[in-house]
């Protein structure tokens, strides 16, 4: 699947040209959805409209470089990834990343989860380093697969921050296949797959060699586990993870479609708008783009 | 992980690190003026303490323990049973009355802690919080649905496939979506852990009462989980994480204190209708109880459920924390109304695990 044209696509972009960018619609601007709209005004080249969401975050980060949820709310700083990751390809793109990058850079190459000492109680190797929700915790599958896509989109996939990040989300894949937040067997028990975890632990690890069957069941999951009821969300990440390794389902288009006319009835959220638009838009998508090896 | 254990590294945010008791100024900035509808003047209140000593401050503390406190059981109920009318009788036996709701905002609390359709178990089953709505909206109440699910970013698949999403449309029922909303910080007024405060999503500041609606299920790490571990679910996944990592760290059994201790008034709805034994609070087995309980003190429900689950209140190290603080656990000081639970007691599976050990009444209740 190619860059969709198409009138929700369309009006999906002016929309996300706009400001606020918030969680759900009419709410006040949030780093991620902002980050997100970014890159989907430029992944669908409206790069002029992707200076304001870029602005946006430029404002918002921090004189470490982090850039946290909320402006100004500087506990938790995981949005850094995605404000790096808009920001970096705005830059490949000719473009301002407007933020102030080698200070995000630096910031994502500092930032770590805390480590633990492996127990039988749980089934990942907790001494492996990504990255936490929030400094002076753990590592989480999801941050760590932002800041992996990120680090890549800065032409730092060989870094050693970013190869254990990927080994760490391999390490959390789960035997069956598939992932959720982030554990995988706890006290003997192997936890459930969800879809939006699945799907972006599969987009940051696209393109790697890895020789694990996980891999391989983690894309069977999505595939099994995507449909025309899938919630939008959960699809848009799935379906980028599928895209990402060359195994999207040919109802794709008519998926996001629904989901659209879904999220539109719903709240239209800007955040769900931003990953449908970004999930439409194929092997072109930034998200898959621009983190390929060189 | 082993997310009760509290680890001996710091937390080097400012947000779980400060000394000091006041909050940061930049985060009330955030929480209260950039919201278009912002936060209303009780939101501030309780984001600067005053609410929340008014509402469930010392005094009422003290009140909370000083006096029995009622926790009405009802037995033989089913989700295609008459469950309004139970919970409005259990409400009004508690001493809960209409006037004390009318006009006032309502945040009904459900446990959707991850999507799936094939543990009902594990969720708050949706008739029982659209039977509770219809309840305080007939007695006056503004009522919202609200959840943070702890596991999934995806808040609509928690709802869709735990079957809320349906019953919130059927029902004309708001939800608030507390991993996103705006926040406020608010002081740790519990204070077991060493967090200093919390961050609360907009609709649990401007909540008048907060109605803990879980699922009665056993916990691998702290033994059971009722209406004062359901209340983890008030805090915004933006802003502590997927999972709410910061808590972990902090100790579960204190955050569960501390939250408690910091939230707006609250009060319990528990669905015991099917529970779940074994390896809760997410891949543990059905276990059919038929049962319903309704409290205003949230510590003596869960104290009460607890015996009726074949476990020691004492033990469970919450409730050992909230006796005599949040309210009472010892029995002599519950109220029993509607069915006594010494005829309800069929002990729960828990896993054999080390740091379960002792809170079974029966030691032999256990599976592999």
């Amino acid at each position: 699947m190619q860059l969709l044209e198409t009138p929700w696509m369309n009006s999906t972009l002016d929309r996300l040209a706009c400001a606020p960018w918030g969680y759900h619609a009419n709410e006040p601007s949030a780093a991620e959805p902002t980050a997100l709209a970014a890159l989907a005004l430029l992944g669908a080249g409206r790069t002029a409209e992707a200076q304001s969401p870029l602005q946006w975050l430029a404002a918002a980060q921090t004189s470490n470089g982090n850039i946290a949820p909320f402006a100004e709310l500087t506990q938790s700083a995981w949005p850094t990834a995605q404000a790096a990751f808009a920001a970096a390809v705005a830059s490949h793109l000719g473009g301002k990343p407007q933020l102030n990058l080698p200070l995000a850079q630096q910031w994502l190459l500092t930032a770590a989860g805390m480590a633990v000492e492996n127990s039988p109680e749980f089934g990942h190797d907790g001494r492996l380093i990504g990255w936490p929700w929030v400094i002076g915790t753990h590592s989480w599958q999801e941050p760590t697969a932002w800041s992996v896509l990120a680090l890549k989109s800065l032409r730092l996939g060989n870094h050693p921050r970013t190869r254990e990040g990927v080994r760490l989300l391999v390490d959390r894949l789960l035997s069956t296949g598939g992932c959720n937040y982030g554990n995988t067997v706890v006290l003997g028990q192997t936890l459930r797959p969800h879809v939006e975890p699945t799907g972006i632990a599969l987009l940051a690890l696209a393109g790697e060699k890895i020789d694990d069957p996980r891999i391989e069941l983690s894309l069977q999951y999505l595939l099994e586990n995507l449909s025309a009821e899938t919630t939008p969300l959960s699809l848009s990440y799935g379906l980028l993870g599928l895209t990402a390794h060359h195994r999207q389902p040919t109802a794709s288009a008519t998926w996001l479609e629904m989901a659209y006319r879904r999220t539109i009835q719903r709240d239209a959220s800007p955040l769900t708008l931003a990953l449908l638009a970004l999930a439409s838009q194929g092997e072109e998508c930034p998200l898959i783009k621009h983190t390929r090896p060189a | 992980m082993p997310t009760d254990q509290t680890h001996s590294a710091c937390m080097t945010t400012n947000a779980h690190n400060e000394q000091s008791d006041s909050a940061p100024a930049a985060v009330e900035r955030a929480g209260v003026s950039q919201s278009p509808g912002s936060f209303d003047r009780r939101s501030l209140l309780i984001a600067t303490g005053v609410a929340v000593a008014g509402v469930l401050g010392l005094p009422l503390i003290k009140r909370a323990f000083a006096s029995r406190q009622p926790v009405f059981i009802a037995r033989n109920q089913r989700y295609d049973g008459p469950l309004q009318k139970t919970i409005e009788d259990g409400l009004l036996a508690t001493g809960l009355t209409p006037q004390q709701f009318r006009g006032k905002r309502v945040l009904l609390k459900p446990n959707l802690v991850e999507p799936t359709r094939n543990s009902p178990q594990m969720t708050t089953n949706p008739v029982v919080v659209l039977a509770a709505a219809e309840v305080f909206r007939n007695w006056g109440a503004e009522v919202t649905v609200g959840e943070g699910p702890g596991h999934v970013r995806d808040t609509e698949m928690a709802l869709v496939e735990g079957g809320m999403q349906g019953v919130l449309d059927d029902g004309r029922l708001t939800f608030a979506d507390l991993n996103y909303e705006q926040v406020a910080w608010t002081k740790n007024r519990g204070r077991a852990s060493r967090l200093v405060g919390f961050y609360f999503p907009r609709s649990v500041c401007e909540a008048d009462f907060i109605v803990s609606m879980p699922k009665l299920k056993t916990h691998h790490w702290v033994g059971m989980t009722a209406s004062m571990k359901n209340l983890y679910g008030t805090i915004p996944g933006v802003v502590y994480g997927w999972p709410k990592n910061v808590l972990h760290h902090a100790g579960i059994p204190e955050t569960v204190y501390d939250i408690n201790a910091s939230l707006p008034r609250s009060l319990a709805i528990v669905d015991g209708i099917m529970c779940m034994e074994g390896d809760g609070p997410i891949m543990g087995s059905p276990k059919p109880m038929g049962l319903i309980l309704i409290g205003p003190n949230c510590t003596a429900v869960d104290a009460t459920a607890a015996r009726i689950m074949g476990l020691r209140p004492e033990n469970i190290s919450y409730l050992a924390l909230a006796a005599n603080q949040l309210g009472p656990i010892n029995d002599s000081r519950i109220e029993q109304c509607g069915e006594h639970w010494q005829d309800l007691v069929k002990p729960f599976r828990m896993i054999d695990a080390p740091h379960l050990r002792g809170l079974s009444i029966d030691p032999g209740v256990q599976v592999s």
